[in-house]
């Protein structure tokens, strides 16, 4: 049973102390090497980690980050009452779960080995499927679908047919995405109407953005056969109208700068061509939008989600800082796509 | 160690010797001709391929930027399983090709990758990149082989060259030279015997 959401958010604000600061995060960045940076990790909640010498060292810290924050997600389900535990486990284990399953669909697809796509999964129990092992030991592509009949994704086998007909895997991305945002939508229902503003927030822009960023690359595809109904199958705050002007105009600068706040600031980088950060715009966005709702009513839902929020933050920065210093990627070059160390 | 040793001087010989001199020359004269030409080639490639390394390590580092971007925006486990959705990989042959007798690798382009469709758009944008500029490394590799291997021919040829010049060449003449003497002082025996002989015979007539 649960303590209440007071105890929730108390131990969410006790917990946010704990995550790493701005200036901890540019540390790392800062880092010379790798070895260096797990060092540092050391001093961190996330304590001495030991890197083996053999195989990838970046997907493996990955796993640890990906890890660590299933860990905080799972103690604050636990405790949370069960409309906010059925919220959260919606918003992030069906995100992780619909992200596995698009990783299965991939490997399946192109043939990949098995053993090689159980490993590229996130390391989380199945949350509306049976088990993944079962979905992953299927043969063919329809074997894959017809194993997830009678959960929440069952829809995939109506968009099979199109997925055949241009030979394709989008039509079953785009459809998870959408049956994702669908059931995140659902369950906000249980949650108090005052609570429901940020997460709908987040939810729609991650969704417009996405949307938009599909626009975008089909403007360099010369025989456009996708018809844009069937690409953006659900559309909130940036309507398949101006998507379409986003494929069509001759230049996209006129379309981003007619949408409305806050996707003209997102969207800019797409001028220069730099999309990585228009993600890390959406990014900081989101962030920022926690920490206002976090302002706005600081002993409520509010904070929980932004504790969820910044820990999601802290472990994509971490994942990319891991990457980039495997590869010896300048700091600076790092820094530019993190969220952390330009958050306030 | 002198190069005379063990040699017959005869006539035959000295023919001999003197034939092979004269196809040793020639063929000096052709190795010289062939470092001068591999020399105005390898300079010529080196032009050529110091203005296209610096332009292509440019677009090269455009194109990692893309790269490293797209890895730090998605993580690297994404970004493989996205990878791994490609089926149509690149697929490359490589011909021999040949210029003055040095063979070097040509590579022609048999299937590009297909990247369209699957791919993130930050994952496609870098692709695209690399791709714009995989013709290019691959010419530029072509053309770093074929410097490579015209600048090792040239050092045999001159290698060939000098050794001919300094020393078989020479050694060749010290021997004709060897010979000649040998035989001048044969006949100049043969003179003196033939006149010591004619000498005596005048004086038995009398």
């Amino acid at each position: 049973m649960s303590p209440g959401l007071p105890y929730v958010v108390v131990r969410s604000h006790a917990l946010i102390a704990d995550l790493l600061t701005p200036e901890r995060m540019r540390t790392l960045a800062e880092q010379e090497s790798l070895e260096g940076f797990v060092e540092k990790l050391a001093d961190t909640p996330y304590g001495s980690i030991s890197i083996e010498a053999k195989g990838n060292v970046s997907i493996a810290l990955e796993k640890v980050f990906y890890q660590k924050f299933i860990e905080r997600m799972m103690a604050t389900v636990d405790v949370a009452p069960r409309n906010i535990g059925d919220f959260l486990q919606s918003y992030y284990y069906m995100r992780f779960e619909v992200v596995n399953l698009k990783r299965i669909i991939r490997g399946k697809y192109s043939g990949i080995p098995d053993l090689q796509i159980v490993e590229s999964l996130i390391p989380m129990k199945p949350y509306r499927v049976e088990s993944y092992e079962e979905i992953v030991d299927e043969t063919a592509l329809e074997g894959v679908i017809r194993c997830l009949e009678g959960t929440p994704y069952a829809r995939l086998a109506t968009r099979l047919e199109l997925s055949e007909k241009y030979n394709a895997l989008w039509p079953l991305e785009i459809t998870l995405n959408h049956i994702y945002a669908n059931a995140v939508f659902k369950s906000l229902e249980d949650l108090p109407q005052e609570d429901r503003g940020l997460v709908r927030k987040i939810v729609k822009s991650e969704a417009d953005v996405e949307n938009f960023l599909v626009a975008a690359k089909q403007r360099s595809v010369r025989d456009k056969v996708y018809r844009p109904e069937e690409m953006f199958p659900a559309t909130y705050e940036i309507g398949l109208e101006k998507l379409r002007e986003a494929i069509d105009a001759s230049d996209i600068r006129t379309v981003i700068q007619r949408l409305d706040a806050p996707y003209i600031e997102i969207l800019a980088p797409l001028y220069q061509g730099d999309v990585a950060l228009i993600r890390s715009r959406l990014r900081r966005y989101i962030s920022n939008a926690a920490m206002k709702g976090r302002t706005a009513n600081d002993f409520g839902f509010n904070t929980v989600m932004a504790y969820l929020v910044f820990s999601e933050m802290e472990k994509d920065d971490l994942v990319g800082i891991a990457w980039g210093k495997s590869q010896q990627v300048s700091s600076e070059d790092i820094l530019k796509y993190l969220v952390i160390p330009h958050s306030q | 160690m002198s190069a005379t040793i063990g040699i017959r001087p005869t006539k035959s010989f000295l023919m001999e010797i003197k034939r092979r001199i004269g196809y040793i020359e020639r063929g000096t004269e052709f190795l010289k001709l062939k470092r001068d030409h591999l020399a105005k080639e390898l300079t010529a490639s080196l032009e050529v391929l110091k203005g296209r390394r610096s332009l292509l390590l440019e677009n090269l580092r455009v194109a990692y930027r893309a790269v490293t971007a797209s890895y730090i925006s998605l993580g690297p486990t994404e970004v493989r399983s996205q990878v791994s959705s490609i089926k149509t990989g690149l697929e490359l042959e490589v011909i021999p090709r040949s210029v003055m007798g040095v063979r070097y690798p040509f590579i022609k382009v048999e299937k590009e990758p297909q990247i369209a469709g699957e791919l993130d758009i930050t994952l496609s944008e870098a692709a695209e990149k690399v791709l714009a500029i995989l013709d290019d490394i691959i010419q530029l590799a072509e053309f770093e082989a074929r410097a490579e291997r015209i600048a090792d021919e040239l050092g045999k040829t001159n290698r060939k060259v000098n050794a001919l010049e300094s020393t078989i060449i020479p050694s060749y003449r010290q021997v004709i030279k060897f010979i000649e003497d040998k035989l001048d002082e044969e006949s100049l025996e043969e003179l003196v015997r033939m006149k010591l002989i004619g000498g005596a015979l005048g004086r038995q007539r009398e």
